[in-house]
């Protein structure tokens, strides 16, 4: 995409760290670049440390890039006036755990520039919209780590605003929790909010997400739409009554991709119609058929075939 | 409630959540019960409370260095109390989500800078004036020096905060804060007593400039208290070179400070 309003601009981006004692160099980033337009659910997948945590960070000011641009709102990075209306929940977050859950919205919301009023006026229904209503006068001490991810969010959405980076929004949260949170990121869409995800569960990225973007080892390996990251090859199981080998080994010539487990071949075609190639074939040679099945991908293969075998940039 | 205000009622917060806090409180209120519930105080043979027995200026005196231990020992207690709010404020997962407010680095740092110092300021000064009030009730003569002297307790105090919190923020560690506070403390200490061993390095002039150059380019905290008690005796400040040099080593340090929270990746 390219969206000279992009909430989010990100320009061959690197970041090198020293790590260790021998301050050995570690790249963390590598060349990314990437937009996220306005009012998008948009994912950054990715293993652990593939440089999506570091990423974020560099958008909102914490980490300072080595090379490349990163530009929020319009804004640098490292420019203050970049987070003017974004909100963040950051992942391994450890509130102050001396404060309330009210408190502690007072205490970030003036931080971000709220009125005593603003934030009175908001804090109930925020409370409420996160189902910790009759939590909020507790210390977060005593919180569990389900309602901290839950007070995290209402911290990010306290100044109501336009861009909303979560990192592992769902880390710790029951299923139920899940559902919520999903729920508030598609309401946060329909209200004309940009949302960036950060997550490992490719299942919520896939529900909630319009596009979606792929780190590995600090490389994008892919960006586009979640629909276009599930499109690849079509793919058949074929089950057969009994496989002689003469035709297992014609079959083996004519779609070299072939795979035999006792009576099933699975074959991947370049084209869908294709199967009916291989269901000639096999009909020509008597082979009684039992089923003949599409093999569905799920974003989980994809991704890790992704992950496992390389990609490339759309 | 404005940026500022949110730290200042953040860092308050902090502080009041630690047990040392309570602890300044107790020492304070020891003190103030002491002297409430003391009888008499002997010296000599004669009960100094009996505010006629010594005279005016020599009960000053005697209350002004009184006071001047407890503020020190007030401060050393705030150095401990205070070494971990730095490193607390910048821990991980907590400073990821103090630097995504739309505040520039180097102000929301001098924002939490003024936030502890005034907190910490004021529970001085409550607790010094407290340990005042009762000494004066008690002795019927009230020492109106005692708040100049406290004014520039609290300016040391600012001097000692601004050391703290520049090892607090470039170690993260409250404990290498406490240790780099009195290595300094211990040190200039030491170069301020320089002249003893002048005479030990015989014609090597070398020796004699790198201690002088050593003393001039660090924070005099020791003889910078020393004028306490003659500020709370009506005599004014005795030396104002370890005054004015400190204080502008302490805006070095603070500068630092933010130089190096600046650049720093978290």
């Amino acid at each position: 995409m390219n969206d000279s309003n992009a909430a989010v601009r990100v320009i061959g981006l690197s970041k090198q760290y020293a790590a260790g004692f021998r301050r050995t160099p570690v790249l963390a980033l590598s060349d990314v670049t990437l937009d996220v337009g306005n009012n998008e659910i948009f994912g950054l997948l990715g293993p652990n440390g593939a440089g999506k945590t570091t990423l974020i960070k560099i958008l909102l000011g914490s980490l300072l890039p080595t090379s490349g641009t990163a530009a929020v709102n319009g804004f640098g990075g490292g420019d203050w006036r970049s987070r003017l209306s974004a909100g963040y929940l950051p992942e391994n977050h450890r509130f102050p755990p001396y404060l309330t859950g009210r408190q502690m919205l007072f205490c970030f919301g003036g931080m971000a520039g709220l009125s005593r009023n603003d934030i009175r006026g908001k804090v109930d229904s925020l409370f409420e919209l996160v189902g910790l209503s009759q939590w909020q006068n507790t210390k977060i001490r005593k919180y569990s780590k389900g309602m901290m991810q839950r007070l995290g969010l209402a911290q990010a959405l306290l100044n109501d605003p336009q861009l909303i980076f979560l990192d592992e929004p769902t880390d710790g949260v029951d299923p139920v929790g899940r559902h919520e949170i999903r729920t508030i990121l598609l309401n946060l869409k329909k209200a004309g909010k940009t949302v960036f995800l950060n997550s490992h569960l490719l299942a919520e990225v896939e529900a909630v997400c319009d596009r979606v973007a792929i780190l590995n080892k600090g490389k994008l390996i892919k960006v586009g739409p979640v629909s276009g990251l599930l499109d690849v090859k079509p793919a058949y199981h074929v089950e057969t009554a009994g496989l002689d080998e003469a035709v297992a080994l014609e079959v083996m010539n004519s779609f070299p991709t072939a795979k035999f487990e006792g009576t099933v071949i699975t074959v991947t075609l370049e084209a869908p119609r294709q199967i009916n190639d291989v269901i000639d074939m096999l009909r020509r040679r008597n082979v009684e058929l039992v089923s003949v099945a599409p093999v569905k991908i799920s974003l989980e293969e994809s991704f890790l075939e992704l992950i496992q075998g390389g990609g490339h940039h759309e | 409630m404005n940026k500022f205000a949110a730290i200042l009622y953040d860092s308050f917060l902090e502080i009041k959540d630690r047990k040392i806090f309570y602890f300044y409180w107790l020492v304070a209120g020891v003190i103030v019960l002491v002297f409430a519930l003391l009888p008499s105080l002997r010296m000599n043979g004669r009960d100094i409370l009996d505010g006629n027995v010594l005279g005016g200026e020599a009960l000053n005196g005697f209350v002004a260095k009184f006071l001047d231990g407890f503020l020190g020992f007030a401060m050393l207690l705030l150095v401990f109390g205070s070494a971990g709010l730095a490193p607390s404020f910048l821990s991980k997962g907590r400073v990821e989500l103090v630097l995504s407010k739309p505040i520039d680095r180097w102000r929301l740092l001098s924002m939490k800078f003024l936030g502890i110092y005034l907190v910490k300021a004021v529970v001085l000064a409550v607790v010094a004036t407290s340990v005042w009030l009762t000494i004066s009730i008690r002795l019927g003569m009230f020492n109106w020096g005692f708040f100049p002297g406290l004014l520039f307790a609290c300016l040391q105090f600012l001097v000692i905060y601004a050391i703290v919190f520049f090892f607090g923020v470039l170690t993260n560690s409250a404990a290498a804060a406490i240790m780099g506070y009195f290595v300094i403390r211990i040190g200039t200490d030491l170069l301020a007593g320089r002249k003893a061993v002048y005479p030990l390095l015989s014609e090597n002039s070398l020796w004699k400039t790198v201690l002088d150059g050593l003393y001039h380019i660090s924070p005099k905290i020791g003889e910078m208290s020393d004028n306490i008690v003659p500020i709370m005796t009506g005599k004014g400040i005795t030396d104002f070179y370890p005054v004015w040099s400190t204080m502008l080593i302490a805006i070095v340090f603070f500068l630092a400070t933010l130089l190096s929270f600046n650049r720093k990746d978290y």
